[in-house]
């Protein structure tokens, strides 16, 4: 009988194993729950620090001026390719109905909607967000952060506020610029297989789109400018361990702000369909 | 020299008529469960050079960072020019930190600023001075104390490890700091710019009269700068005095710091 019981407490052994495997699985939640808890704490920070002066404009412009400048080239060619390839790709089924002469207003509602803020806004998470991260994370492991707030600067204004602000206000205006070239790419494209003025194609284009795609399209591309900029700046301003914490930082920027530009888009349709419904 | 046990402290703020610029009292700091500064007690003079002597990761850098409020403690008592750090809002933390200056062991220069915006950017933002000439002026004269007014409009990625340390020193000097804390000055450089870094940490105490604290391994730089050394052990002072009291220490422990193989 006693041989018994030692064997079974014998064979509860693995038990103790299986209460590690849970433990484990509690610490993932535990550091999903700190990462969401001090992104929070950072965004908070970023709204308390903007409106108190001094406030840094030269420092804006100059970030606005890098992020535009920087990405335009990138922005353009990959805007003038989504129109054109767009284009190409829907024209043989627009064809087969015979609806060829929609094609302005369907590229055109698809890119203005969808297509141009979405593909644009993960283009410059992966240009401008990893930018952001890696260079704040070297300031971070240089001490130059470290420099900047025993010098009587706030970085989080200095730094977090004017890059977060300078995203937020250039990606609608990118998105605009990507949009417009995309146009241009898909008025190519319809011209490979037949003829359509220009005046013509964008009166079409524009015929077909209402008050109602452009301004949830703009209102949305705002709020991927500012989780582009506060996740770029929330990992590269905590990033630890070297240069090998800095890269870390670049990429989990990258990865998280495109994930939360598909929670934010995914949102965002939502209640634009919710407000429609209401003003129908 | 300032030895603590034989000095009659007259007031909370003056030592053998030295006013004292930096108090701290039973000082602790842990990082996750790691005690790393256990009972630190020590004091800074007026004008006085404190060389910081101990192994690497023993929290040296850790102490300085928290009287310039960059890590708070987690208990004991940080008093600069007679205020306690833990207690300063934002802006008098501001005011302190344009008293109190900091060079950082990798030198912390903005590599995206030349070497003229990067002693403008303190300058600019804690002085009340907008005119140019003026601000021109103080950048030359910070960077002639240095001895490398010729880099002026270099990049930080331009300039050696030496030049770099001096340009460091250079854009603390010009707030004009009461105390200046050094991280490691010599560290990574050849013996001869050691030695030109010491001289210079010596030349700015006679011209500035500033009080300092040095964190350093380097023996040489130690007995050039220091007027009295605390060696840092485990969490704690473990010795105090000045560089030719602690070699010739009844303690062997303590010898064994100024021994060279």
């Amino acid at each position: 009988m006693n041989l018994n019981i030692k064997k079974i407490f014998r064979n509860k052994a693995p038990k103790s194993n299986h209460k590690e495997f849970d433990l484990s699985q509690f610490k993932n939640i535990e550091n999903f729950l700190n990462e969401i808890g001090g992104l929070s704490r950072f965004t908070g920070n970023f709204f308390r620090v903007l409106f108190r002066p001094p406030y840094e404009h030269k420092e804006l412009l100059k970030q606005s001026f890098n992020i535009g400048l920087n990405t335009l080239s990138l922005i353009g060619i990959t805007g003038f390719i989504m129109g054109l390839v767009l284009t190409l790709q829907s024209r043989p089924v627009m064809a087969e109905f015979g609806a060829e002469s929609w094609l302005p207003g369907m590229v055109s509602v698809s890119i203005v909607r969808e297509i141009g803020p979405v593909i644009t806004a993960l283009i410059c998470a992966g240009k401008i967000g990893s930018g952001i991260g890696a260079e704040l994370g070297s300031m971070r492991v240089t001490e130059q952060i470290d420099a900047m707030e025993v010098s009587g600067t706030n970085p989080m204004k200095y730094l977090v506020a004017t890059r977060v602000l300078a995203t937020t206000f250039m990606i609608p205006l990118l998105v605009f610029y990507s949009d417009a070239l995309s146009f241009l790419g898909s008025y190519i494209a319809v011209n490979m297989h037949g003829f359509i003025s220009f005046p013509l194609f964008i009166n079409q284009a524009f015929d077909s789109l209402h008050y109602f795609d452009l301004i949830p399209a703009t209102i949305k591309t705002f709020f991927f400018g500012f989780a582009i900029g506060i996740i770029g700046c929330y990992k590269g301003y905590f990033s630890e361990n070297g240069t090998e914490g800095v890269g870390k930082a670049a990429n989990s920027a990258v990865v998280i702000s495109s994930l939360v530009i598909f929670i934010i888009d995914l949102i965002a349709v939502q209640l634009s369909e919710v407000f429609h419904i209401f003003t129908i | 020299m300032l030895n603590q046990k034989e000095n009659i402290i007259k007031s909370n703020n003056t030592i053998n008529n030295h006013k004292i610029v930096i108090k701290i009292e039973h000082l602790k700091k842990s990082f996750n469960g790691n005690n790393v500064l256990k009972d630190i007690n020590m004091i800074v003079c007026e004008g006085e050079n404190v060389v910081i002597l101990g192994k690497s990761g023993i929290g040296k850098s850790v102490l300085i960072k928290c009287i310039v409020g960059l890590i708070y403690p987690d208990a004991g008592l940080l008093k600069v020019f007679g205020k306690e750090v833990a207690e300063m809002n934002s802006r008098e933390l501001n005011i302190l930190r344009t008293r109190v200056g900091f060079i950082f062991q990798g030198n912390a220069l903005y590599d995206s600023m030349t070497v003229r915006e990067n002693l403008e950017f303190p300058l600019r933002r804690n002085k009340t001075i907008t005119d140019p000439h003026v601000i021109e002026e103080l950048i030359v004269d910070a960077l002639e104390n240095v001895g490398l007014v010729d880099a002026i409009d270099k990049m930080p990625s331009e300039l050696s490890g030496g030049m770099k340390k001096r340009i460091g020193v250079a854009r603390t000097l010009i707030l004009k700091p009461e105390i200046i804390l050094y991280d490691e000055p010599t560290t990574g450089l050849d013996p001869l710019t050691s030695r030109e870094i010491s001289n210079l940490i010596l030349k700015i105490q006679n011209k500035y009269k500033a009080s300092s604290i040095i964190i350093s391994h380097d023996l040489n730089c130690s007995k050039i700068t220091s007027n009295r050394m605390l060696i840092l052990h485990e969490g704690i002072i473990r010795a105090e005095g000045t560089f030719d009291e602690l070699k010739s220490s009844d303690d062997e422990w303590v010898r064994s710091y100024f021994k060279i193989d």
